[in-house]
């Protein structure tokens, strides 16, 4: 299973990419990560509306692959959905997470 | 006086009285206060929603002070408020310093707090301008958002600091740089004026004109001329993921050159056509990319004009921005607006106009 959130332009301007897969992940935090995205609800949920973006706040793009599954579910910083937030969260601070900027 | 109401798609499903009611009432109501108490309902519904559009609706419609629509009006001029980690949903948090607060306890607080107040004078002393709305509108920020927030941002009522995570920037740096501050700031007042749309050429203007006032509260509050500026947005504040060059975010002076992503274009040969989609790698068409080819221009025209950037480049890109340009308006609008700006507050000299054209042709606007 792997989890990306892109980010992208925020005052810098920068596209910042945080990536999980759980293949480089401990037995215990895969099976976090996969608890997870099961309670976010992310397959088989509904679409997010567009919210108006304001000045110099982030884009979100999170995209999770799960086998054949794939779901990217994009929304404005402040408009990402309660239920993917803790899954933001915590691929922001997950161990053997990968982060990129560009 | 007539109202212009928000529409009704913004309010459907916020409140208990139906938007038709409280439309009516807003339009019709006997006595002024309820229809100011009606459209006041009908604002701060829509605020959750679609904040910005609302609020920018309503000052164009000339409804009075919009200080009382804030979530937190307190009379005074600037406040800062501490939302302690918490997100969009704990704006602002609580109040930390206030207008007459002597500060001293919180560096992120004070710093905002000054760069505020920084920003307030340069507006009331060189444009005459009262607050972001013209109007003595409260300035209200909040610091310490989110956990190790890499960000700073204008919510369409207010700023919004993050501490920074080491990575993009270093922990403080955001309210470290009052040239950070003016822009989102700036960005404020953008939506009051011109309402340039966050969105491909529209967008780059907005994103370039907070760059440009951005710079030019640094240079006025550091007295430097065009000379002794260094034309850079966000200096001396990036963080671990930039390795080789780290210098600032954005180079006025040389868009492209600011650090190890930097890919701002400084000519319209170079322009990114990107679109304005979902995707956060096309940031709205490029916004924080194509900017570079405006500011450039107004770096070229405040160097052509020499001494101090703020008093004849600045003024004339103010009066563009508060006369001339329209949410929609595209680079060749911009290059018009400034030169009219020019010649409307420099008519008896051709220097002005002369500087602001042959900037516009250096970056291949014209």
């Amino acid at each position: 299973m792997k989890v990306s959130v892109v980010r992208g332009g925020g005052v810098a301007g920068l596209v910042t990419v945080t990536a999980v897969d759980s293949a480089a992940l401990s037995p215990a935090d895969a099976d976090t990560l996969a608890r997870m995205v099961e309670e976010a609800g992310v397959f088989g949920g509904p679409d997010v509306p567009s919210a108006e973006s304001t000045p110099d706040e982030f884009q979100v793009s999170v995209t999770i692959e799960d086998g054949p599954r794939r779901r990217t579910v994009s929304a404005a910083e402040h408009n990402v959905p309660s239920s993917l937030r803790s899954l933001v969260a915590w691929v922001g601070s997950a161990p053997g997470r990968t982060e990129t900027v560009g | 006086m007539s109202t212009s109401i928000p529409s009704r798609e913004l309010l459907e499903g916020c409140s208990i009285a139906s938007p038709d009611i409280l439309i009516q009432i807003a339009e019709r109501g006997s006595t002024a206060a309820d229809r100011d108490a009606a459209t006041t309902t009908l604002a701060a519904s829509a605020a959750l929603r679609a904040r910005r559009a609302v609020v920018t609706q309503m000052v164009r419609q000339n409804l009075a002070s919009l200080a009382s629509l804030l979530p937190t009006s307190t009379g005074e001029r600037n406040t800062v408020y501490n939302v302690a980690g918490g997100g969009s949903w704990q704006l602002p948090g609580t109040l930390a310093r206030g207008q007459d607060d002597p500060g001293g306890t919180d560096v992120g607080v004070d710093q905002a707090w000054q760069g505020a107040d920084t920003t307030y004078r340069f507006y009331s002393d060189v444009l005459q301008r009262d607050s972001i709305d013209g109007r003595g509108m409260q300035l209200v920020s909040s610091v310490h958002y989110g956990t190790a927030f890499d960000n700073a941002f204008w919510n369409g009522t207010q700023m919004v600091y993050g501490d920074g995570s080491g990575r993009i920037f270093v922990p403080g740096g955001l309210t470290a740089a009052i040239d950070v501050i003016a822009h989102e700031l700036t960005h404020g007042v953008t939506q009051y004026t011109a309402g340039l749309a966050y969105s491909k050429q529209a967008g780059a203007l907005n994103e370039s004109w907070s760059d440009v006032f951005g710079s030019l509260v640094k240079q006025y509050a550091m007295s430097q001329s065009v000379d002794d500026a260094d034309w850079l947005i966000g200096a001396g504040i990036l963080g671990t993921a930039f390795t080789t060059n780290k210098t600032a975010l954005r180079s006025m002076k040389a868009p492209g050159t600011a650090n190890d992503f930097d890919r701002q274009p400084s000519n319209m040969s170079d322009y990114l056509d990107l679109p304005d989609d979902d995707d956060p790698r096309n940031d709205h068409g490029g916004v924080h990319l194509n900017s570079g080819i405006p500011n450039r221009a107004f770096y070229l025209v405040a160097t052509a004009l020499s001494g101090n950037a703020w008093e004849r480049a600045g003024k004339i890109w103010f009066r563009a921005l508060s006369q001339g340009l329209q949410s929609g308006s595209d680079f060749q609008a911009a290059a018009e607006a400034t030169t009219a700006a020019a010649t409307e507050l420099f008519p008896d000299s051709s220097e002005e106009a002369g500087a602001v054209q042959a900037a516009w042709k250096e970056v291949g606007v014209l």
